[in-house]
């Protein structure tokens, strides 16, 4: 025993002691009232006007699954129109140029500025402005045929995706320090040069997360082609409520895709963080 | 007493007991509220006054006589087509007075009392060639997808063009008849079927702009919806119903919007064959 050196110093020596569980009352009252709520809130549902036997029937109906490939089309097409348009508005933005820099600004407030569903709307009713498009002496069509659902659809998702995307990509290359600019202009390289080896790579690191929320909110933004009869999971739901009646069974059908394929982009979007993080694993980490 | 004069004067019986004991459910009474919910895209049944942002049209005319012989208010909201079932089921809505037809798939889950004739009608822009109903064979004919149009265009679809081995009509989804007549004038589609009540109205507000093809292709009502244990509402509101076309002020809203072609005798009870 060793209590007599403890005690020199006026305290009693606690090294031997055990110590005490913490008892957690409050934890296990929460983790009990939690469970509680969700088991109340499962059983209301299991007990609920809800047809279960419809939601299993519907959930690998040939429609619905139709209707969540062209979601996913819609999504990546969309999406794809939206970066390609958000790094040529971000790179004229962070132009000297004062052209390209307002066009680019005028851009982003317009379609920035009005609301996604009123923007399919316009698209899809382009023809009632202009009856027939085209190239003066080339190629003409009535508009109706050019501006089909599909059609319709990914220019409006592109167009207003590429507003928001801009600014995430003028983030990035903001992100990126001034030293590099400095840098690649000392060894002779142009500015667009510079962009497309020194200053966009880089920024892509910054941008993916951004862009995979982005990603995310698309798949979801698709449902608004509803309006314009695009065939998405939303709509060939809707159109199969509306002969049947079962609201819930067949909105809960498109909301578990919804969810399964949000759940599988959100590793997607992992993955593909590490690949371009590989020059700093050390931040990225 | 026959058994069949003896059921003969019980239902007369039980037809006097129950008009005579027909009476507001309490909760309305309290409240002195009615709860309806509408889908104001479909005039001239219901729609927004353009000029005043009113709520109007031939239903909430009805729905406001009735209302005033209840001796209760109406607190009116609106939903789009597809979701009027489910405002009655979820009691967001006492009744549905919304252009709805009456139709046996809708019987699972609600009664109606029927108080107008309807039927889908044929439309063209005036310029088209087609004359007849028969020459839409094989042509794009848009309809709202939420109501039960396309299904009545397949069928009909199926006895007059398949049956004469004329290709099949290509049906074509809208959201709502604006956006099916926005899409004819466009010629994203050839033709487009809405409600034979609803067409006098279109053509008055864009004159010589439409023409209907053919006469309405099948016959059905419009009706009022209750939820199923609702009786005591429904008997309610069919008696002062029948009260109105009696004395003729059911018939003085109908001819207001033109429609006094489209009235019921009485009113009847899921009484549609579709």
């Amino acid at each position: 025993m060793r209590t007599a050196d403890a005690l020199a110093g006026g305290f009693p020596d606690l090294s031997g002691m055990r110590l005490a569980r913490q008892a957690h009352r409050q934890r296990w009252l929460a983790v009990a009232a939690i469970l509680v709520v969700l088991a109340a809130i499962g059983r209301a549902f299991a007990n609920g006007q809800i047809e279960w036997s419809y939601v299993s029937r519907f959930l690998t109906a040939k429609v619905i699954l139709e209707g969540i490939v062209n979601t996913m089309v819609m999504a990546l097409l969309a999406m794809a129109l939206g970066i390609v348009l958000g790094v040529v508005v971000a790179v004229m933005r962070l132009s000297p140029n004062p052209v390209l820099k307002s066009v680019a600004a005028g851009y982003t407030w317009l379609f920035r500025g009005t609301p996604l569903i009123l923007q399919l709307l316009l698209w899809f009713n382009l023809a009632l402005i202009f009856p027939t498009i085209g190239i003066p002496g080339l190629w003409s069509a009535r508009a109706v045929d050019v501006m089909t659902p599909f059609l319709s659809a990914l220019l409006g998702l592109g167009i207003n995706q590429g507003a928001y995307t801009s600014e995430v990509m003028r983030a990035g290359m903001l992100s990126v320090d001034v030293g590099q600019y400095e840098a690649a202009q000392a060894i002779g390289m142009g500015r667009l040069q510079a962009l497309r080896r020194i200053i966009l790579p880089q920024a892509m690191r910054v941008v993916i997360p951004p862009l995979g929320n982005e990603f995310i909110g698309m798949v979801k933004a698709t449902s608004l082609a509803s309006v314009i009869q695009y065939p998405e999971l939303l709509h060939n739901a809707e159109n199969i409520y509306y002969a049947n009646s079962r609201v819930i069974e067949l909105l809960i059908v498109a909301g578990l895709w919804y969810l399964l394929v949000v759940s599988i982009l959100t590793p997607l979007q992992m993955l593909l963080e590490r690949r371009f993080a590989r020059g700093s694993q050390q931040i990225a980490r | 007493m026959t058994r069949l004069s003896f059921s003969v004067g019980f239902a007369a019986l039980l037809g006097f007991t129950t008009a005579q004991a027909a009476e507001l459910p309490e909760t309305i009474k309290q409240a002195g509220v009615l709860r309806l919910t509408v889908n104001s895209t479909y005039a001239p049944m219901e729609y927004r006054d353009p000029a005043t942002n009113e709520l109007v049209g031939l239903d909430i005319d009805l729905a406001n006589e009735i209302a005033k012989r209840l001796g209760v208010k109406i607190v009116w909201s609106e939903t789009p087509f597809a979701e009027l079932i489910p405002s009655l089921q979820t009691k967001r809505a006492d009744f549905i007075i919304s252009g709805i037809s009456d139709r046996s798939s809708r019987r699972e889950s609600a009664d109606f009392v029927d108080y107008l004739t309807t039927g889908p009608q044929f439309f063209v822009l005036t310029e088209n060639e087609a004359k007849a109903a028969i020459d839409l064979c094989g042509k794009k004919v848009g309809t709202t997808r939420s109501t039960s149009f396309p299904v009545e265009i397949e069928k009909w679809s199926k006895q007059n063009c398949e049956a004469s081995s004329k290709p099949a009509v290509q049906y074509v989804p809208g959201e709502n008849s604006i956006d099916v007549r926005n899409q004819l004038k466009q010629g994203r589609i050839d033709a487009a079927v809405q409600g034979s009540e609803t067409l006098p109205y279109a053509q008055s507000q864009e004159a010589g702009k439409y023409r209907v093809v053919g006469e309405p292709f099948s016959t059905g009502y419009q009706g009022i919806m209750f939820r199923k244990d609702d009786a005591a509402l429904r008997e309610v509101v069919t008696q002062h119903l029948a009260a109105m076309i009696a004395d003729g002020s059911y018939k003085a809203v109908l001819d207001k919007y033109g429609l006094g072609a489209n009235a019921v005798p009485q009113p009847l009870m899921n009484a549609a064959t579709q």
